[in-house]
């Protein structure tokens, strides 16, 4: 049902992409030395790029439809490193359930209710700008942290059996089902409460 | 694929969640058949009902030996059945006084008690949950039904606002908080808590070729970003800022369920999460940290009360600073012995915890729950006595005037005010005094000695504010043209129960602390 793209791919060795790691090594493709990374990497880094600015573009852009918009873009972009990751279903999941479904909802609610102004202008004031800071110093320190991490191949990267049935639905159906129990009916709890608690917000007067 | 056996006794720590849930869906059911005019008074008995039966089971769990249920995704221990006694207790309660309110304001409807109920069980559910993912979603069907029970009135401009900020810094807390889960699980290949702390102190444990430790960094990261999803919950100091705004938009029985239920849920989950995986990392670093919280939250919360005129919002900063306290008691469950490097505010050589200290410290973090749970629930209950619909918009519904001359129009009021504010204040012979000498006796006992002192002091100041509103119900003549207070049975009952409460643990607190005396109280492997 999902097409498996990293096995169309020649030399399909995977990687768990350890983040940043590779942000420092040599270009893809230089004069003299082979190229050093594996298709998984490079179709990494172009998820990974365009979902960092597909989401920027969610928060900067003023138009409230290119936002949306935006957004579907990153969904789609994630669904491609889940794909990586191996997580065929989530990646399914992700492009059908939001990036088709709910955001369209989005949109249809943002056409709907037509809004055109584009909101108070952002101005610079003491406590934006303590947020900045911490928000970069949380940055920096995730970076720092990230960068220190050992790359290991995943232990069953050659095992067949556990290749062939990792992240479809049948497996991630039978684990959800069995071993997650107690967490999956309190989504479903979870789920009910959000219903509800939309009705009521929603409605213009109680 | 293995189909997972249960038994009975995997399900007993869940019944009391079920019962709630079950009571919630029966009411949004029945409100299908009733007219816009109809009474429904009958709901929040009902609710009411529920809470009792709920809370009966707990209490049955207290006696039941501690295990992990549910394939180790929760656990049955006494921290966490006491809990849901005392969510059950205060939810119980605030559903008495959302009728007479909901009745005044003709906003009375089934969602509004089957939210409070889905709440309560969100609640009940956060404290058990033993595993990261479970934690997650129980701690969004609290929050989730708190955010829609904060917007149920949207009359002014306050509601939205206070509802719109709690949404937002929620959804934002909630995010940092999965975030930080996310790392440690990246560290630890674990969700469950059980099996996490062996498995952080192995991460950080791994050398690297230069000799460093590569997850370190990542393992703390993680703590401070679950650390900082808590401390948005329970309103510590420096996370505090969305509460006076959120608590005064907030209609005033949801403010009481909020200042109880949603604050001691999460206390539980805090300790249940960091006594799980503190003992992975050095335990100087939880010390620091909570001791810092609990310094800044004790001192800024009361000093932040002290000017506020508004009842309302003073009782919103006394729920922080009420925060402070329980966290003295999170901080003393970390203190480490002699070798303490760093000592907040100790002046004596910190002494460490040892195995009954630490029961000690959850009586004493139980027995304060349970007593703010019924005090504040009916200080707030006075306020929905005397709040009237027509000064909503106003502003100054819940300004001091408004409690003057109370001691002679309402002197059953004004005495059950009184004994709410004594109790806030830590004056005997009330259930907040007992409550704070089991804290600071605990607290004092594992060596936070300085601490202790700080916050005796803070809460001598907090004494201040709170007879204020004594000396304006006694000593203030009633302002010309006074609004009639109007009586409900429904929110006397909450006020007589309340109050009786209060003094009641106040001078017989031995049931209660016979029943949390436990050396297992927590559930540990």
């Amino acid at each position: 049902m999902v097409v498996d793209v990293v096995g169309f791919l020649p030399h399909a060795t995977i990687h768990l992409p350890g983040p940043f790691r590779y942000l420092w090594l040599q270009p893809i493709c230089c004069a003299n030395s082979p190229p050093r990374m594996s298709p998984e990497q490079i179709l990494f880094w172009v998820f990974a790029v365009a979902t960092v600015f597909s989401a920027l573009g969610v928060v900067v852009l003023k138009n409230p439809i290119a936002s949306a918009m935006s957004l579907v873009a990153t969904f789609f972009f994630l669904a491609g490193i889940y794909v990586l990751l191996w997580a065929h279903t989530v990646a399914a999941l992700q492009v059908l359930v939001y990036a088709g479904a709910i955001m369209v909802l989005f949109l249809f609610v943002i056409m709907l209710l037509s809004i055109n102004d584009v909101g108070p202008a952002v101005q610079l004031s003491f406590s934006r700008l303590l947020g900045a800071v911490a928000t970069a110093a949380l940055l920096a320190a995730l970076v720092l942290a990230f960068r220190k991490l050992p790359t290991s191949d995943l232990a069953w990267a050659n095992d067949p059996a556990r290749l062939a049935s990792f992240g479809s639905i049948k497996e991630v159906g039978a684990i959800m089902y069995t071993q997650w129990l107690f967490p999956f009916e309190a989504v479903s709890l979870l789920l009910l409460v959000a219903i509800v608690g939309a009705v009521v917000v929603a409605k213009s007067r109680i | 694929m293995t189909i997972p056996e249960f038994t009975m006794a995997d399900f007993w720590p869940v019944i009391p969640a079920g019962i709630l849930t079950a009571a919630a869906i029966v009411l949004m059911i029945s409100e299908v058949f009733l007219g816009a005019a109809a009474s429904r008074t009958y709901q929040s008995l009902l609710s009411v009902l529920a809470c009792v039966l709920a809370g009966a089971v707990a209490l049955m769990n207290m006696t039941d030996t501690p295990r992990a249920v549910l394939q180790g995704y929760a656990v049955m221990d006494p921290f966490s059945s006491f809990l849901t006694l005392v969510v059950c207790v205060g939810t119980g309660l605030a559903a008495l006084l959302a009728a007479g309110f909901l009745q005044h304001r003709n906003a009375e409807r089934g969602e509004f008690y089957a939210l409070m109920l889905f709440a309560a069980a969100g609640m009940t559910l956060l404290g058990l949950s033993n595993e990261f993912i479970t934690l997650f979603v129980n701690l969004e069907v609290l929050s989730v039904a708190t955010y829609a029970l904060t917007a149920w009135l949207r009359r002014g401009s306050r509601p939205s606002e206070g509802a719109f900020k709690y949404f937002i810094l929620g959804a934002f807390a909630a995010a940092l908080m999965l975030y930080g889960a996310a790392l440690l699980y990246g560290a630890t290949g674990t969700t469950h808590l059980t099996d996490m702390a062996a498995k952080l102190r192995a991460a950080l444990a791994e050398t690297d070729a230069s000799g460093g430790h590569p997850k370190q960094m990542l393992i703390y990261a993680g703590f401070l970003l679950v650390g900082a999803g808590f401390a948005f919950k329970v309103a510590a100091v420096p996370f505090h800022m969305w509460t006076p705004d959120v608590y005064e938009g907030a209609p005033t029985p949801v403010t009481a369920l909020m200042s109880a239920g949603v604050k001691a849920a999460a206390f539980v989950a805090l300790v249940r999460v960091f006594m799980a995986l503190g003992p992975a990392v050095d335990p100087q670093l939880p010390f620091i940290a909570f001791s810092v919280l609990a310094l800044l939250t004790m001192v800024v919360g009361n000093l932040l009360a002290l000017p506020q005129r508004n009842v309302k919002r003073m009782l919103a900063y006394s729920s922080i600073a009420h925060a402070g306290y329980l966290l003295l008691g999170v901080a003393a469950l970390f203190a480490v012995g002699k070798d303490a490097k760093v000592g907040v505010l100790s002046s004596t050589p910190l002494v460490g915890i040892s195995g009954s200290m630490q029961s000690d410290v959850y009586q004493g973090i139980l027995f304060y729950l349970l007593g703010y749970t019924v005090t504040a629930i009916g200080a707030f209950g006075t306020i929905v006595a005397l709040e009237r619909r027509e000064d909503e918009t106003k502003g100054n519904a819940w300004d001091l005037d408004r409690f003057a001359g109370l001691g002679s129009r309402k002197p059953g009021w004004a005495l059950a005010m009184t004994v709410f504010m004594l109790s806030l204040g830590g004056v005997p012979p009330t259930v907040g005094f007992i409550g704070k000498v089991l804290l600071f006796r605990a607290a004092v006992d594992a060596g936070l000695l300085g601490l202790s002192i700080v916050g005796m002091l803070a809460s001598a100041a907090g004494v201040y504010y709170y007879l204020r509103v004594v000396v304006y119900m006694y000593m203030r003549p009633a302002p010309e043209g006074a609004l009639v207070p109007e009586r409900r049975w429904t929110t006397e009952l909450a006020l007589v129960a309340t109050a009786a409460g209060t003094v009641l643990f106040g001078v017989l607190p031995g049931p209660i602390t016979a029943l949390l005396q436990r050396t297992d109280m927590l559930f540990h492997r």
